[in-house]
């Protein structure tokens, strides 16, 4: 608020220029919805209008499959030798030499604790009955994660070396983490032929962003005194790099690798979509599609899992404490050593009872039932509660962003008709919002209250697409200037152009309203977990759950509860793209300097101006960064979504998938890049006038 | 064209399958076993049905001599590896739910189909039995024209809500709630898990829930299902608007049966011609299917236990084909 009236106080001299702008911007608006009655082509793009850019894709797609496919195919051959010979090894070796050389390795790198943890989560993927499954994950993870790594470090590198080349990057990483890997399955599936090799691409495409960004962090922010004594000492560039920036950056870096590992573990469910290969994923797969939600449950744990002995191995292996030197040389000699004893004494146990070697096929169902039992129970017995809820959200929350009150107000929903006299009620209500938010706030407090009102009367695919491109674009030019807008009405274009304007409107409602619902609970929950370790501890696994566990296990009781529609979709994203709400929030407020919160408190502030005046705003651009990776999180979960039935830019990639339609997989899938990149560059600039404002340091 | 491809590669395997078996066995018709020693793989998609299927060709081919390899395969994915020959026979394509990918690489040329599998099948609009008290003209389709109210649902007022496959397996249910002119609207499921979701969930509260499907499937060994009736499809049906109930639409009518298919990478034939003439000759019987499935899913069976415990016990039934096939 206060940072408003600075800026509003500042820009005295522009305020004319700018209120100019929004005024011609809402009158053009207004023009839309007037005339759009007469001429149709304002309120929907045209098909006829409609360019054929995915079958230009197609065709520019054959010629190069066509020119380039026996490349790839050794290419593919090239890559899918490690995997195979990894998956043959870890299939061949008897489980207990397995669990042991892990067992080891996770003592090496986290002490007693971890071994217990290791052994304790590979005994229950050995008792459920997915060893063997496990293993041909664990092969597929094994290649795509170094591999990933090496080439986001190869990346990351040339980006901190060379700067030209930065921007660029920058742009290519955001669409490798946001085109949907479903959009380009068929183009890799045609170059590189079938088989898992197939997942590995993708987990590579989708895996290596994190490493690339975290490894440019890491090396820009190592200290120039640093980097000015090590010169001094006469390093040469590479001793430079390697004695001095890389280990001053290796933290950052961890958590690059830290990243990409989960990354890549959460493509394993893509990887089985293709098959050829019966790994884990293929399991959860199958128990999906049967709706099986124990089932499912219990085999996506093992990927959770996975994922977590993965996480804690590196990130212990790359930050012990070196002991004293005695401990090192056991280090050295005792891991190696005990390793090799552990894999020869369980091929001596095997050669003695063969029965061992092959994993146990039990399939322990009795938890898996009781799941499914309960959910039923829940199901049967609060129907009538559940009925209610799902009828509330839909009728007052989701119905008006979608289709507007206009049409959502009728006597089975509301009980009651759209008549003039609702209009005027409405209409009287907005603007008592809008003189309320002119007195407090100037004329600009208008303008949110304007958008807002015309949102949830016409509903956001009640909007003319040239009024909702002219809006977007002002928003854009006010944020961040020429650069941000000619992004946005370029992206805006695209979308149309292609014919995807009311899947895209359809995007945005979903995951909007999803992202908002974040930041309110995701923020409130990073707020406590902030101030109460307890809180802390309990959230955090249930996050790392979220984020592995792959995502339709646990819409299967949703879908149960809430049946196939958008507040399953709804629920859907949440669920996953909560996770950066929370993270960042708490991780942002806990690192607010301990002497600024003193300093706070001793001038006499309260908990509640401690938490808005002081720690908020200053953990602002962590917070910021959390609801970049929100919005990341929930277009990337349109897909998913797309499972549980919705008609957006989700099920239109799925539509291509089941045509083969390389190129309209394409363009789907990068509309949701760009309805992803164009929202964060205009929250980003935003938020760095804002902090500009505030008289934060940009960091 | 393609057609004249098969037919003459049709004739080269016949008269490859002549000169060799008859210096082999004596019998006229029998064909070569071929590449013994290179195994055979088989995609093994996702759902029960189809798994059943392949095991028991499969088993029935190791008998046979020969090796099989089962490799996972998804529906869509696994045509691009017939196509290539990463795997070499797929078992139960339906046709009503490959995708394009199918079609095109037939047309091409690049897979073909070894024939119908025999499986009678069934798709259509169904309800769980519990419907009945709802919307008691049921299984009659017109009486859903007077239940559209109890299935109205908020996203779809005032049409009553029918369930429908996912967007991707095409708009059937759409045609037809147009053909038949009946104040519903189709929603995309989204997928075969959440078809199940729901349905399961529908039986459990006994909510009312209309839905697209199609059987052989599991669930229907798990769940009481009846099925609309509807007029049966004739392929006038959807061409001349006249024919059936609504004389002003096409569409008015059930769904023909879904063909289902077998489907080979295009060497297989002379590579392993004695398991292709096994192959073209595999029938699978659907009641059959249904109790293996039955004993997977439901009573926790292993698949390969089953199955080849259904071999031992069925030769009649796939010994003729072996029979004149080798």
């Amino acid at each position: 608020m206060a940072a408003v009236e600075i800026a509003g106080y500042k820009g005295r001299t522009f305020i004319a220029a700018d209120a100019v702008r929004w005024g011609a911007v809402f009158g053009f608006a207004a023009l839309c919805f007037i005339a759009g009655d007469k001429h149709p082509w304002l309120a929907a793009y045209p098909d006829s209008w409609v360019v054929p850019v995915a079958d230009w894709v197609n065709h520019g797609m054959d010629w190069f499959v066509e020119r380039f496919r026996d490349g790839f195919k050794m290419l593919s051959a090239l890559l899918g030798m490690p995997m195979h010979l990894l998956q043959r090894l870890l299939q061949w070796l008897p489980w207990p030499a397995v669990l042991g050389v892990f067992a080891i390795v996770s003592h090496r790198a986290g002490g007693w604790r971890l071994a217990a943890f290791t052994t304790g989560a590979l005994l229950y993927t050995l008792l459920v009955g997915y060893w063997s499954e496990a293993m041909n994950t664990l092969a597929l993870v094994g290649v795509s994660v170094p591999l990933s790594v090496a080439l986001g470090f190869g990346l990351g590198l040339m980006g901190f070396r060379w700067p030209r080349f930065e921007r660029p990057l920058q742009g290519m990483l955001d669409l490798m983490q946001t085109v949907p890997a479903f959009a380009y399955l068929i183009p890799i599936l045609l170059l590189f032929g079938f088989g898992p090799v197939v997942g590995l691409v993708a987990s590579i495409i989708y895996a290596a962003p994190p490493m690339v960004k975290n490894t440019m962090l890491g090396l820009r922010s190592v200290p120039e005194e640093l980097v000015e004594s090590g010169l001094m000492s006469g390093c040469s560039k590479r001793q430079l790099f390697w004695n001095v920036e890389f280990p001053a950056a290796l933290r950052q870096i961890m958590v690059g690798v830290n990243q990409t590992t989960m990354a890549a573990l959460s493509m394993v469910i893509i990887a089985a979509i293709i098959g050829g290969f019966n790994d884990i994923g293929w399991e959860v797969l199958m128990t999906m599609r049967k709706a099986q939600f124990g089932q499912s449950l219990l085999s996506g744990l093992v990927i959770v899992l996975l994922a977590m002995i993965l996480d804690r191995i590196s990130w212990g292996l790359a930050f012990q404490d070196s002991g004293p030197s005695s401990r090192s040389r056991r280090r050295r000699y005792g891991y190696p050593a005990a390793a090799l004893a552990a894999v020869l004494l369980s091929l001596g146990i095997v050669a003695l009872i063969p029965e061992i070697r092959t994993a146990p096929e039990t399939w322990i169902t009795s938890p898996a039932d009781l799941l499914n039992d309960w959910v039923n129970f829940v199901l049967r017995e609060y129907a009538a509660v559940i009925e209610g809820i799902k009828n509330a959200v839909l009728f007052y929350g989701m119905m008006p962003f979608r289709i507007g009150l206009s049409q959502s107000i009728t006597p089975f929903t509301w009980g009651i008709e759209m008549s003039a006299e609702v209009v005027a009620v409405y209409l009287a209500l907005v603007g008592a919002a809008a003189v309320w938010c002119y007195r407090r706030f100037g004329w600009r407090g208008i303008v949110p209250v304007a958008i807002f009102g015309a949102v949830l009367f016409y509903g956001t695919t009640g909007i003319p697409w040239p009024a909702f491109m002219a809006v977007i674009a002002l928003l854009a030019f006010e944020a961040g200037g020429l650069s941000v807008m000619a992004l946005a009405l370029a992206s805006m274009a695209f979308i149309l152009i292609t014919g995807l304007w009311n899947e895209a409107m359809l995007s945005v409602y979903l995951s909007g309203l999803a992202v908002l619902i974040c930041c309110v609970v995701g923020g409130a929950l990073g707020i406590w977990a902030a101030h109460s370790d307890r809180v802390s501890s309990i959230l955090r696994p249930i996050n790392d759950a979220l984020q592995t566990m792959p995502q339709f296990a646990l819409l299967i009781p949703v879908l149960m509860f809430f049946q196939v529609g958008e507040l399953t979709a709804l629920i859907a994203i949440l669920i996953y793209a909560i996770v950066p709400a929370i993270r960042y929030t708490e991780h942002g407020l806990r690192t607010v300097p301990s002497h600024v919160v003193e300093a706070a408190r001793q001038v006499g502030c309260t908990r509640r101006q401690m938490l808005w005046e002081v720690k908020l705003p200053l953990a602002m651009p962590v917070i910021m960064l959390g609801l970049n990776q929100t919005i990341m999180y929930a277009l990337a979960m349109l897909v998913i979504a797309a499972l549980v039935g919705t008609r957006d830019l989700g099920q239109a990639i799925y539509i291509a998938l089941g045509k083969a339609d390389a190129g309209m997989g394409f363009v789907a899938g990068l509309s949701v890049a760009l309805v992803a990149i164009v929202a964060d560059r205009i929250i980003q600039a935003w938020s760095r006038k804002r902090r500009a404002a505030l008289g934060l340091a940009a960091s | 064209m393609s057609s004249l491809k098969t037919l003459y590669s049709h004739a080269a395997g016949i008269a490859v399958a002549f000169g060799l078996g008859a210096s082999l066995s004596g019998s006229a018709q029998a064909a070569d076993l071929g590449a013994v020693d290179e195994p055979i793989r088989l995609a093994m998609v996702e759902w029960t049905g189809a798994r059943i299927t392949t095991e028991i060709a499969g088993n029935v081919l190791e008998r046979m001599g020969y090796e099989v390899e089962y490799v996972t395969a998804g529906n869509y994915p696994q045509f691009t590896a017939l196509a290539d020959g990463s795997l070499h026979a797929t078992l139960e394509v339906w046709t009503n739910n490959a995708g394009e990918l199918y079609p095109k690489l037939k047309e091409a040329g690049k897979i073909v189909d070894i024939g119908p599998l025999g499986l009678e099948t069934r798709e259509g609009w169904m309800y769980p039995v519990h419907m009945k008290s709802i919307c008691p003209g049921l299984p009659d389709w017109k009486a859903l024209k007077d239940c559209a109210n109890q299935l109205a649902t908020a996203e779809t007022f005032p049409n009553g809500r029918i369930l429908s496959y996912p967007a991707d397996w095409g708009t059937r249910s759409v045609d037809m709630i147009k053909g038949l002119d009946i104040p519903f609207e189709a929603l995309p499921a989204g997928s075969e898990g959440a078809l199940v979701a729901e349905l399961k969930a529908a039986v459990q509260t006994e909510k009312p829930l209309v839905m697209m499907f199609w059987a052989p499937h599991w669930v229907l060994a798990e769940v009481d299902v009846e099925w609309v009736d509807l007029p049966k499809y004739e392929p006038a049906c959807t061409e001349d608007p006249s024919w059936g109930p609504n004389p002003n639409a096409v569409n008015d009518c059930g769904v023909s049966p879904p063909l289902v298919n077998k489907a080979a990478w295009t060497g297989f034939e002379k590579k392993w011609p004695a398991a292709w003439e096994f192959l073209k000759n595999f029938q699978m019987d659907a009641k059959e299917q249904e109790k293996l499935m039955l004993r997977i899913d439901q009573q926790g069976e292993d698949l390969e236990a089953a199955t080849t415990a259904w071999v031992e016990e069925n030769k009649a039934v796939w010994e003729p084909w072996v029979k004149a096939a080798m």
